[in-house]
């Protein structure tokens, strides 16, 4: 665009690299997707292999689910986690929240604004 | 467009953001309107049952893959990517400006550290690129995106999944897993949304991750914060927002640890927390700044639009007979 060519040289990315990239990622989600998909077609054998509480097969899901010990230690990781991060990320809110409301007295008000410019050049504000 | 503003982000950028915000929401949408069900039913059937929202967020989930495959491999394989990583990489620099952040927000310094400001008032060189706020954003939601993707195709198939593990139940914990992980993100965006929406230079949206850095022309080298007027506005919203966001943030956090769900309940519901009216309407809170997230994420799109009509109009018109441009003052 013409208007543009003034304006300052900026290091973007390259038309080829979008490109490439945009393969790869519509790629890897299909592959991704289709590797998730195509692992259910065998759920019906899951059922059959051991129809009893020891295998883990069907009916026993409730009686055995709970003895993954790293899984339960992954879902206790991540409650504690919500919890650490939440407090951290409420920190990060009133601080920015005070933050701003510093740099919003630094600013001219709404109504001062006006009334500064009026004084100082006895002209009409916008 | 305040003096102050410069564009930070390449044209590729803004897109990728946009694209990835909106994919995020859809996400956000539909995951947690499964997960705290009965507190969102109403977002539930709005969206068409839990079929219908199952079916969407993994369409959101498919659309979440291919933007991060896009974004890892543009990293790499552009020469503007790596050099960027130099700019991501936590330094001193950032731990002085969180802690300078406090004591700006305390009243014991007079200004915020270059490596927390969110604009330049000055020239970009004395500015990093990226916040310290911003460098977290892109360190943690890059970990999240990462293991809510995982997790999210682990559990894509849950009769799949159980072929590894079983047992229904721990197919189950690999969705607790997934929607309480997500709860951190779901937090984070809240702030993000308020840190970049609610900026009183930049109040109602922070066009730098809008409109691109090649459309700013750099004449914005002075001039300070007590230059700009503050919007009428300002005060009142930024106060709503800012309860909004907190109430939010407290709300799915509570939400999270009641919702634990595991060991598995006999109803393969994900939901099934305490029926408090507080917490519904905490959670309706937060859902709703997310609401104010997508439709700033708009607004931010509308000015870019205008941004570049205006500017192709300025640069057509006679006015810039000496050799400059009306926007130069």
């Amino acid at each position: 665009m013409s208007y543009q060519e003034d304006l300052p040289e900026t290091s973007g990315y390259s038309k080829v690299s979008v490109v490439i990239s945009a393969i790869v990622g519509i790629v890897l989600a299909v592959v991704a997707v289709w590797w998730a998909a195509g692992t259910a077609v065998f759920y019906e054998g899951l059922f059959r292999v051991a129809p009893t509480v020891e295998g883990g097969g069907i009916g026993a899901d409730w009686v055995a689910g709970n003895t993954v010990p790293w899984l339960d230690f992954l879902v206790a990781v991540v409650h504690a986690a919500d919890v650490i991060m939440g407090l951290f990320i409420l920190l990060m809110v009133f601080i920015h929240w005070a933050a701003f409301r510093r740099l919003a007295g630094q600013m001219q008000g709404p109504d001062e604004g006006s009334q500064q410019a009026v004084a100082t050049d006895g002209g009409e504000t916008e | 467009m305040t003096s102050l503003d410069h564009g930070k982000f390449t044209r590729v950028t803004t897109t990728f953001h946009s694209l990835l915000a909106l994919d995020v929401f859809a996400l956000f949408f539909t995951g947690y309107s499964l997960t705290f069900n009965d507190e969102l039913w109403w977002l539930l059937s709005l969206m068409g049952g839990p079929e219908s929202v199952t079916a969407l967020h993994r369409a959101a989930g498919f659309g979440l893959i291919a933007l991060i495959g896009f974004w890892a491999t543009l990293m790499v394989t552009s020469e503007t990517g790596r050099s960027n990583f130099q700019d991501v990489m936590p330094t001193g620099e950032d731990i002085k400006a969180f802690i300078q952040d406090v004591q700006f927000a305390l009243g014991n310094a007079d200004e915020r550290h270059p490596a927390a400001k969110q604009f330049a008032g000055g020239d970009t060189d004395d500015v990093p690129l990226l916040s310290y706020i911003g460098k977290g954003v892109v360190f943690i939601f890059a970990v999240e995106l990462f293991l809510l993707t995982v997790s999210g195709l682990l559990i894509w198939s849950k009769t799949g999944l159980m072929q590894y593990f079983n047992t229904k139940t721990a197919a189950m914990g690999f969705v607790i897993f997934h929607g309480l992980l997500g709860v951190i993100m779901l937090m984070g965006v809240m702030f993000h949304i308020f840190e970049h929406g609610f900026h009183p230079a930049f109040y109602p949206v922070e066009p730098k991750a809008f409109i691109p850095r090649e459309l700013i022309p750099e004449t914005h080298a002075d001039g300070g914060i007590s230059d700009l007027s503050l919007a009428p506005s300002w005060s009142t919203v930024s106060t709503v927002m800012g309860v909004l966001t907190v109430v939010g943030i407290v709300s799915v956090m509570v939400g999270s640890i009641f919702d634990e769900g595991y060991p598995v309940p006999r109803e393969l519901t994900v939901g099934g927390g305490p029926e408090s009216l507080l917490l519904t309407i905490g959670i309706n809170a937060g859902i709703f700044v997310l609401f104010v997230g997508l439709v700033l994420s708009m607004y931010g799109n509308l000015l870019r639009v205008r941004w570049e009509r205006r500017l192709e109009e300025d640069r057509r018109q006679p006015a810039a007979t000496d050799g400059g441009h009306p926007d130069d003052d």
